[in-house]
């Protein structure tokens, strides 16, 4: 189903959304950076730049309790965090490479186990998409399958209209009754065009093939040369819209804390050490290579689905310019 | 108003680079050579370990080489090897954090071969690498740098600097900002600072200081400091980093290039020099000293603050 909206209008939803005590969260100011969080007016809704975060941290937020303790004599109260208590959520301006992220992870957090605090967010927030009219030379969504204009994991899809406001397109039946129930807001499409779509410089990898050699090479010199210079931090997972590897620790005191669940990264030299004090991934280059082997081949022997969008802000971030894209380049050539 | 800034001498000092590295390597001076070298991004740049004499080719100098390589020397990075001696590129900020780690008998002299770089600055960030080096885009460090010349390196490119325009000192100026504010208004400016927090660990990681085998940050047996990334924790965090770069750090600044949430860790690192430097007259440089300043005692000491 096709509608079309007004920025106006868009403007007007969101905050009759906001007056209904609705959460809206998108892409807005933080400090000098933009970050998908709450919006407080439809005025703080910016649509032209990238957030500096993937919009995962909507669904698995970087930090979050799963229950509490408290020490009485000799008992122990546990309170659990009800996960149906998640707030009903609009997820909006959401770019494709962050929106596609999400069918990929629904796989994990529904698999052997059902993650609550994961589907509970998930059921509880529709989607709505915006396809992207920039792209920088970090943007490679085109090169892993994917387009500026995807609507893959959006509810709905917004593209912005050359005369101002944006088309939409509905893709889930949660996507259709979102414009039922504001029908008053949108219109008919009138056949206006839509704003051409960025168009990021990468060519399609043969994932495949990149997956074929994945599978030979667990062991082979170019790890070596490729993550020697990774300084494992984790700035390239936690800004990574797939990336879901968390760490679960008890805080607080003898006699109360909190059980809590935050995001983890294989580039840490603790992520994979054992209670003896043996690390299997004693070395950077053997973590830098599960990174690459989860996202191209683990994830895909198991999902069928690859664990990268190519929304390049691994490659922004890293510290010591290591390039995803530039590494899949040189897979592929082997 | 903008400048920009002349950097027509890297071309020679890349040159430089390159013909040094492939000597040493061929006559055996060094095992390897840590630099600089080109990522598919235009103007992008990486760390290279070079084994190879013809690899030298590699290696290049540009306004894009931002890393402070030292941190490749450091124990902690345990994947580069320390075997023999090992050639570096390094700019006088650079240089500063070898001396450091000399002094705290983190590095040999004999064990590395030093190819010091006449800096006339570097870009702020990365983040969107093909950006023309000027006023505007330098990084906020080189904006106030006295050690352009790197001394008493083993090899320098014989290139002449040229001249800088003026430019305002960001730092100090931010820094008497937040000295104007009341103790609770900087309270405030920090705690907002570090709630963008999400311990990624991208400061500790490049820094050539952090080279603990394990972070106390990291123990948790007994947890010393709150893991998780909570205003509480990142706090914690942030000042134990503070206090344990207080006297050491060099402000190369790499803490606040590379974290991902933009916080302004090197305003830290300089308010904390600055207050060494008074309280000790202490201050990060290019000659060796045995122990750092909180790390002696001297009668002379002030004790004005014990009352």
């Amino acid at each position: 189903m096709q509608k079309q909206i007004t920025e106006a209008n868009l403007r007007l939803l969101i905050d009759s959304l906001l007056l209904k005590g609705q959460r809206v969260v998108g892409p807005r100011q933080s400090g000098a950076m933009v970050l998908y969080e709450p919006l407080s007016s439809a005025s703080d809704l910016v649509f032209n730049e990238q957030p500096r975060r993937s919009a995962k941290e909507a669904f698995f937020p970087i930090c979050e309790d799963l229950l509490e303790y408290r020490k009485n004599g000799q008992q122990i109260d546990l309170e659990d965090i009800e996960p149906s208590r998640f707030p009903e959520t609009v997820l909006i301006g959401v770019r494709p490479c962050d929106a596609a992220a999400m069918p990929v992870l629904d796989s994990v957090f529904s698999w052997d186990y059902k993650d609550q605090f994961y589907l509970e967010r998930r059921s509880r927030t529709i989607i709505i998409g915006l396809a992207c009219t920039s792209a920088d030379d970090a943007c490679f969504c085109t090169a892993v399958g994917l387009s500026p204009g995807d609507s893959k994991g959006s509810d709905l899809m917004f593209s912005h209209l050359v005369n101002g406001g944006f088309l939409v397109e509905s893709h889930t039946d949660k996507g259709a009754l979102f414009l039922e129930s504001w029908k008053d807001r949108f219109t008919e499409p009138d056949g206006s065009k839509t704003l051409p779509l960025a168009q990021p410089e990468a060519t399609p990898f043969d994932l495949k093939k990149i997956k074929g050699w994945l599978d030979d090479h667990f062991e082979d010199p170019a790890w070596d040369s490729i993550a020697t210079r990774c300084v494992g931090c984790g700035a390239c997972a936690f800004v990574c819209p797939a990336c879901h590897c968390f760490d679960i620790i008890d805080e607080g005191t003898e006699k109360s804390g909190k059980r809590r669940k935050f995001w983890d990264a294989c580039g840490f030299s603790k992520f994979t050490n054992h209670a003896s004090g043996h690390n299997p991934r004693d070395l950077q280059p053997k973590r830098y290579r599960n990174r690459i082997m989860h996202k191209f081949k683990y994830y895909d022997d198991k999902f069928g689905q690859n664990l990268c969008t190519g929304c390049g802000r691994c490659i922004r971030v890293c510290p010591v310019g290591i390039d995803i894209a530039g590494i899949l380049e040189e897979i592929e050539k082997k | 108003m903008t400048q920009p800034i002349d950097i027509s001498g890297y071309t020679r000092i890349t040159e430089s680079i390159r013909t040094e590295a492939k000597r040493i390597l061929s006559d055996g001076t060094v095992s390897a050579v840590i630099g600089y070298t080109h990522v598919r991004r235009k103007g992008s740049t990486q760390p290279i370990l070079i084994t190879n004499p013809d690899d030298s080719e590699k290696l290049f100098f540009s306004e894009g080489c931002l890393n402070n390589l030292v941190v490749y020397l450091t124990k902690s990075k345990k994947d580069v090897p320390k075997t023999g001696k090992i050639g570096i590129v390094v700019k006088g900020c650079d240089l500063k954090a070898v001396v450091g780690l000399l002094g705290e008998s983190q590095l040999k002299r004999e064990d590395i071969y030093l190819i010091g770089v006449p800096c006339n600055g570097v870009l702020g960030s990365l983040i969107n690498p093909a950006t023309e080096l000027n006023t505007k885009t330098i990084a906020a460090k080189c904006r106030e740098c006295t050690d352009r010349m790197p001394v008493g390196a083993d090899f320098v490119p014989p290139v002449e600097l040229a001249a800088m325009p003026q430019m305002e000192a960001t730092y100090s100026d931010k820094i008497a900002k937040l000295e104007a504010m009341t103790p609770s208004e900087r309270w405030e400016f920090w705690k907002e600072q570090f709630s963008k927090c999400i311990k990624c660990y991208a400061c500790r990681q490049v820094c050539a200081f952090c080279y603990c085998e394990q972070c106390v940050c990291d123990r948790n047996r007994p947890q010393m400091v709150e893991q998780s990334p909570r205003p509480s924790g990142n706090f914690s965090w942030h000042l134990v980093r503070a206090i344990h770069l207080a006297g050491r750090c060099v402000g190369c600044a790499e803490c606040e290039r590379v974290c991902p949430m933009d916080i302004p860790l090197n305003l830290l690192n300089r308010k904390m020099a600055m207050e060494m430097k008074e309280l000790f007259n202490s201050e990060a440089g290019f000659e060796v000293r045995e122990k750092g300043p909180l790390n002696s005692y001297d009668e002379h000491d002030d004790e004005s603050f014990i009352r």
